[in-house]
């Protein structure tokens, strides 16, 4: 028993190293620590005084502060108390103090005592604390303001926007030359199609034509294929609507058109429409001499129309 | 270059046989000034054995010009006016009681004529559209026990008023879509209505008319027409046509496809070939070309398509639905 006393002291005396010497730890006698945080604090705003007692198992703690007048220049906001067993035959009391800070520079922490009774309920014994803490109290406003500032919300950090700035610049900047290289690819190419000579293209067609005649396609075929180069560029040399239309209504538009080789157009058009819808059998002479006659119009064509 | 030598051929014997046509034609026009479109898709439907819904307000003429048309034509004339009380036996016949040899004899109906004009066909019940409409596809009737057969020719062209439904019955789609062509009779324009105007003041009665058209003439042209080529592009093409009414999609027109509820069926194929064909013989050509069939390519699908309930919204018409297929399909 004796032995088991000693063990709990030594670890008792043990732990009590670390703690300040607010209250010299010892047998019996109850280790007190004081701390407050922020150090440093502008009037009005509040600090966290904590009180830590540790003392041996079987006592109750209690903290005596003085009234609000002798707490000055501190004023008690709230208190909080919670106890410990940080080791065998030991127990901590903590005393959490909220307190809001006036007056100017640095200020003591208040004077407070702790009482002990024992687990009957008996006073054990009772011990006066003045703290070695401080804070420091920042004046912002007049000496005289003693009206609590009231909590701050945490501020949290602002997204760096500026940072981004550059880089969001940077996209919009490439993201309008795409665009003006895509308006100017495509003005260009409609240009370039605007420009090319219907009759050219006309005409290159209508020599691959010749060449696959020779070849051996048939007049038929040949004719077909002549009666779509014509209108394509009938439509594209003289802007009317040719392709998904007649004969007939090519007759009329080009008629008001008042084009030169308007006969010779038709004629044409209407060789090609006694092949393909007339079962009319021409032979290969009578296609190439068409093909040449083609030639001809778009050739003299060149002058007039679109 | 020619055409191929059998068809050159025809082609002469249309030119000869077309003539009455011409006749017949300048004939009408002493009488009917204007609605030259009318009386031309009237001589199609003749020569292609079809039948015609005319659709115009009151005053148009549509009595007269189908009068005249039976003059000129020499053709037996029947007017039926259309009313709600009809029965089917008012147009085709009844059985009659003879008290002299005490029997029922068949007594034939106003039907029994080459051109019956069919006066507002839609105030008449259902039973008597149907009677007639049977006898336009049937070509006969059948009067008790005794099926007759109709005069040939014989061609029906009925009246409906667009603006008048009131106390009327609708024609049922498949009904419409016996007739050949639906012919919308327009307002004459300006000069024309001047004329009209004059001449109807001036004597206060209506020119003669003469029969300019021989017994057979019409057979012929009809023996004729049967033989008009007809490509198998421009086969293709009125295929085509028809069948982008069905599906719009498939020719580039997707925005119709909402539009049309029901296309047309393939009897509108059958009629645009055979008015096709009618018309490249009052061109006194002897093969169709896709022209022939644009031109008459309103008049026999226009009826045929039924539109669906956002083009009604919209106030979006059949005409409307021919005129983008007609400008879409590519032309052969």
């Amino acid at each position: 028993m004796i032995l088991i006393r000693a063990i709990s002291l030594l670890m008792a005396m043990l732990l009590m190293l670390p703690f300040p010497a607010c209250a010299k730890p010892g047998e019996g006698v109850p280790a007190v620590r004081v701390s407050a945080a922020p150090d440093s604090v502008y009037a009005g705003e509040r600090v966290i005084c904590m009180i830590r007692v540790r003392h041996p198992e079987g006592l109750l703690a209690a903290l005596e502060l003085p009234d609000s007048s002798a707490l000055a220049p501190f004023v008690l906001v709230g208190r909080n108390r919670s106890s410990s067993k940080p080791s065998p035959g030991f127990a901590e009391d903590r005393f959490e103090l909220e307190l809001a800070v006036f007056g100017s520079g640095r200020q003591n922490l208040p004077e407070f005592a702790i009482m002990f009774r024992d687990s009957e309920g008996h006073r054990t014994g009772r011990t006066h604390h003045r703290p070695e803490a401080s804070v420091y109290v920042k004046t912002l406003t007049p000496s005289g303001m003693n009206e609590l500032r009231p909590f701050k919300p945490p501020i949290k950090p602002e997204f760096p926007f500026l940072l981004l700035m550059p880089f969001l610049l940077a996209a919009f900047v490439l993201a309008g030359a795409v665009l003006l290289a895509l308006f100017l690819v495509k003005r260009k190419v409609r240009l370039f199609a605007e420009t090319v000579d219907p009759a050219q293209v006309a005409h290159r067609k209508l020599r691959k034509l010749g060449s696959r005649l020779s070849g051996g396609l048939a007049p038929v075929e040949c004719y077909d294929q002549l009666s779509g180069i014509m209108r394509e560029y009938l439509e594209r040399h003289y802007h009317i609507r040719a392709l998904e239309a007649v004969t007939q209504e090519i007759e009329r538009d080009l008629r008001k058109l008042g084009v030169s080789s308007f006969d010779a157009i038709m004629t044409l058009l209407k060789q090609s429409d006694l092949v393909k819808f007339a079962d009319s059998r021409p032979s290969v002479d009578e296609s190439l001499k068409s093909i040449r006659q083609a030639e001809d119009l778009i050739g003299s064509g060149r002058d007039g129309g679109g | 270059m020619q055409q191929a030598a059998g068809l050159e051929e025809l082609g002469r014997e249309i030119a000869v046989a077309s003539v009455f046509l011409d006749r017949a034609e300048e004939q009408i026009s002493r009488r009917i000034i204007g609605q030259k479109e009318v009386i031309r898709r009237v001589f199609i439907a003749l020569l292609a054995n079809g039948h015609i819904l005319l659709e115009g307000v009151p005053g148009l003429a549509k009595t007269l010009i189908v009068r005249t048309f039976a003059s000129a034509m020499n053709l037996q004339f029947q007017r039926i006016q259309f009313t709600p009380d009809m029965l089917p036996a008012d147009l085709v016949g009844t059985m009659v009681y003879n008290p002299k040899d005490m029997e029922f004899h068949p007594r034939q109906g106003p039907l029994f004529a080459n051109v019956i004009l069919a006066d507002e066909i839609n105030r008449s019940p259902a039973k008597v559209q149907s009677a007639l409409l049977e006898a336009m596809q049937e070509k006969q009737v059948t009067i008790g026990s005794s099926t007759f057969s109709l005069p040939d020719p014989f061609m029906v062209l009925a009246t409906q008023n667009p603006i008048e439904h009131e106390g009327t019955y609708l024609l049922p789609e498949a009904q419409i879509d016996r007739f050949m062509m639906k012919v919308i009779v327009d307002y004459p324009a300006y000069e024309e209505e001047l004329e009209i105007m004059q001449q109807a003041a001036a004597s206060g009665t209506i020119p003669e008319v003469m029969a300019v058209v021989e017994a057979g003439d019409i057979v012929r042209a009809r023996r004729l027409i049967d033989r008009i080529y007809v490509d198998p592009r421009v086969q293709r093409y009125i295929v085509d046509l028809v069948v982008a009414t069905r599906n719009p999609d498939r020719y580039g027109l997707a925005s119709l496809a909402a539009m049309i509820e029901y296309g047309a069926s393939p009897r509108a194929s059958i009629f645009l070939l055979l008015a096709a064909k009618a018309h490249a013989f009052l061109q006194h050509r002897a093969y169709i070309t896709p022209e022939d069939v644009k031109a008459i390519a309103y008049e026999t699908l226009r009826h045929r398509i039924i539109p669906g309930y956002e083009a009604e919204a919209d106030n979006i018409k059949t005409d409307d639905f021919v005129r983008e297929i007609l400008q879409h399909v590519q032309v052969p």
